[in-house]
């Protein structure tokens, strides 16, 4: 098995001259519902509109640390409007649930694979890779997933 | 309320590429960053993403979806990783964004993530409800995952 982000990109120009359809919560419910019904889903979320966001960037060779830039963030052409993480046996089944997702002008998906510890086996420091499992153990404990 | 941060930065950055740091200080920043979230109990999720050569793009321009399959060679900056965070407020999000430890090149988007109930007067009632039913069999399949690390 993988996990595969299903990440949702979109035109906010577009979006914001286009009222919200009740079909479109429909369809996009339908989408989910089917997703639930075959085990696949891990997470989905959805995101405010950008003027609610920040841009956190580190200038290049400047000692004064972060500059922070409050949204709308007018100059990207394509925003993340949400995601989904999908537990999948096969990239060709990641491929198959993004093309049922329900689709708006000037929308596209783009699908990654979700790394995994073993990814990075022989890479990380000895011990980071035991202290991550940790960590996601313990925020998984607080939060009561 | 939640927030999600969002890395994004060119692939020849991502760990063990040519403009990367070192995978030891790439891992042991992060690391310390992470721990503090976890510490300070407001880190809901995280996530990194595997090369844009092992995923591919879907558009919708006809009839049926188009699938292009990666690398995103044409996207200067792809998404590298995220959290979501359970914050007070929009300072404190700030606050830990400030802290990430990015270097130059790297951009940090940070967005609100809406409540289901923000919806209310706008999608169907029928569609919320069941939304938080599918939420929840969600909740008890991740808790699953989580359990059984695979």
């Amino acid at each position: 098995m993988a996990r595969y982000m299903l990440v949702l990109k979109y035109d906010e120009a577009v979006a914001m001259a286009t009222p919200p359809d009740p079909a479109v919560f429909e369809e996009m419910g339908r989408f989910n519902t089917a997703m639930v019904d075959a085990g696949v889903l891990l997470a989905g979320e959805g995101l405010a509109p950008s003027a609610q966001g920040a841009v956190v960037t580190f200038p290049d060779g400047d000692d004064d640390g972060p500059t922070v830039s409050d949204g709308p963030f007018s100059e990207a052409r394509e925003l993340i409007g949400g995601f989904w993480i999908l537990k999948v046996a096969s990239l060709d089944e990641a491929v198959s649930w993004a093309r049922r997702a329900p689709f708006r002008a000037g929308e596209r998906i783009e699908v990654r694979r979700v790394t995994e510890a073993e990814d990075f086996e022989g890479i990380a420091p000895e011990g980071v890779l035991e202290q991550e499992a940790e960590l996601r153990a313990r925020a998984e404990q607080q939060h009561g997933g | 309320m939640r927030y999600m941060m969002i890395m994004q930065a060119p692939e020849t950055m991502a760990v063990g590429g040519p403009d990367a740091p070192s995978p030891e200080a790439m891992f042991d920043a992060m690391n310390r960053f992470n721990t503090e979230l976890v510490e300070a109990g407001v880190l809901l999720a995280a996530e990194g993403l595997a090369p844009s050569s092992e995923g591919f793009v879907v558009t919708y321009e006809g009839e049926t979806p188009t699938v292009t399959d990666g690398p995103f060679a044409e996207a200067r900056e792809l998404v590298a990783g995220f959290w979501i965070l359970d914050v007070a407020t929009r300072t404190e999000a700030e606050q830990w964004a400030r802290r990430c430890p990015i270097g130059p090149g790297v951009r940090l988007e940070v967005r609100r993530i809406p409540d289901l109930r923000e919806f209310e007067g706008i999608a169907p009632a029928e569609f919320l409800d069941a939304e938080a039913a599918l939420r929840a069999r969600v909740a008890e399949r991740a808790g699953r995952y989580e359990q059984s690390g695979s």
